[in-house]
């Protein structure tokens, strides 16, 4: 891993993900929302602004743990990240409004 | 994830949201995605990844499931398109590196790829960078109606 910490990735700085994801997302009707597979947290920054409250969930916990470690300290309150697996996910029925499956399916 | 795990992880989705709720699937194609040595004059394409049978049939599962979830009316599709994602690297080598490590599981590339990029980057200008070019599929889904 110690290549990968020197070399420099960029990826999506057309930032084409987000664009399509606000286009096909209505953040702005969007409460809650479920992030499945969110990883380090890379696209969730680009959007929880927009909305109340994120779940980040994640199975990879190095991923999990760079996320939190990461997390801007403006969005401490509204998002949080759980360790899960998405074919048990551990919220009551009808929890959100909008969920993405972020490279996960 | 085996399709009944896929299946069985729509079925959550579709639990835990609201009726009317949406589900946004973005899925990454990576499928001869390109490997192209880049400018700011001019793009030149080294070759193409090869995905690999199993990553393959990942996605068919994958395809398999969601088709099942709208089949049981679990889900309906409002809408559907293809966007770029890109990777870049600062050289052919760093890019060579990063899949070897990070997407082994899924990707391999041709050592004549690796070749072309490093002839084309070796000619290029100073700005040039490589590029992977993945095609995305981004698709919005609604919570049918539950009965």
């Amino acid at each position: 891993m110690k290549v990968l910490q020197l070399m420099t990735t960029q990826k999506d700085p057309e930032r084409n993900e987000i664009k399509f994801l606000n286009q096909f997302a209505d953040f702005s009707a969007s409460h809650r929302v479920l992030e499945i597979g969110c990883g380090d947290g890379r696209l969730t920054w680009r959007y929880a602004r927009s909305v109340n409250h994120v779940v980040g969930v994640e199975i990879e916990r190095d991923d999990l743990r760079l996320a939190m470690v990461d997390r801007p300290s403006d969005l401490e309150h509204n998002v949080v990240f759980v360790h899960a697996d998405s074919v048990y996910l551990p919220f009551s029925k009808e929890t959100f409004d909008l969920a993405i499956l972020s490279w996960s399916l | 994830m085996t399709h009944e795990g896929m299946v069985h992880a729509l079925g959550e989705i579709r639990r835990v949201l609201v009726s009317d709720g949406i589900l946004i699937d973005l899925r990454p194609l990576l499928e001869h995605a390109p490997i192209e040595v880049v400018s700011a004059s001019e793009t030149r394409i080294a070759g193409t990844v090869d995905q690999l049978p199993e990553d393959r049939a990942g996605d068919e599962a994958a395809d398999r499931a969601i088709a099942q979830a709208e089949k049981q009316n679990w889900l309906i599709k409002e809408r559907e398109e293809f966007f770029p994602f890109n990777y870049y690297w600062d050289s052919p080598k760093e890019t060579q590196e990063y899949l070897e490590a990070e997407w082994s599981n899924s990707v391999t590339v041709d050592e004549a790829v690796w070749r072309n990029a490093r002839s084309m980057w070796a000619v290029a200008n100073a700005d040039a960078q490589v590029r992977l070019q993945l095609k995305m599929l981004i698709t919005r889904w609604k919570v049918a109606e539950r009965a």
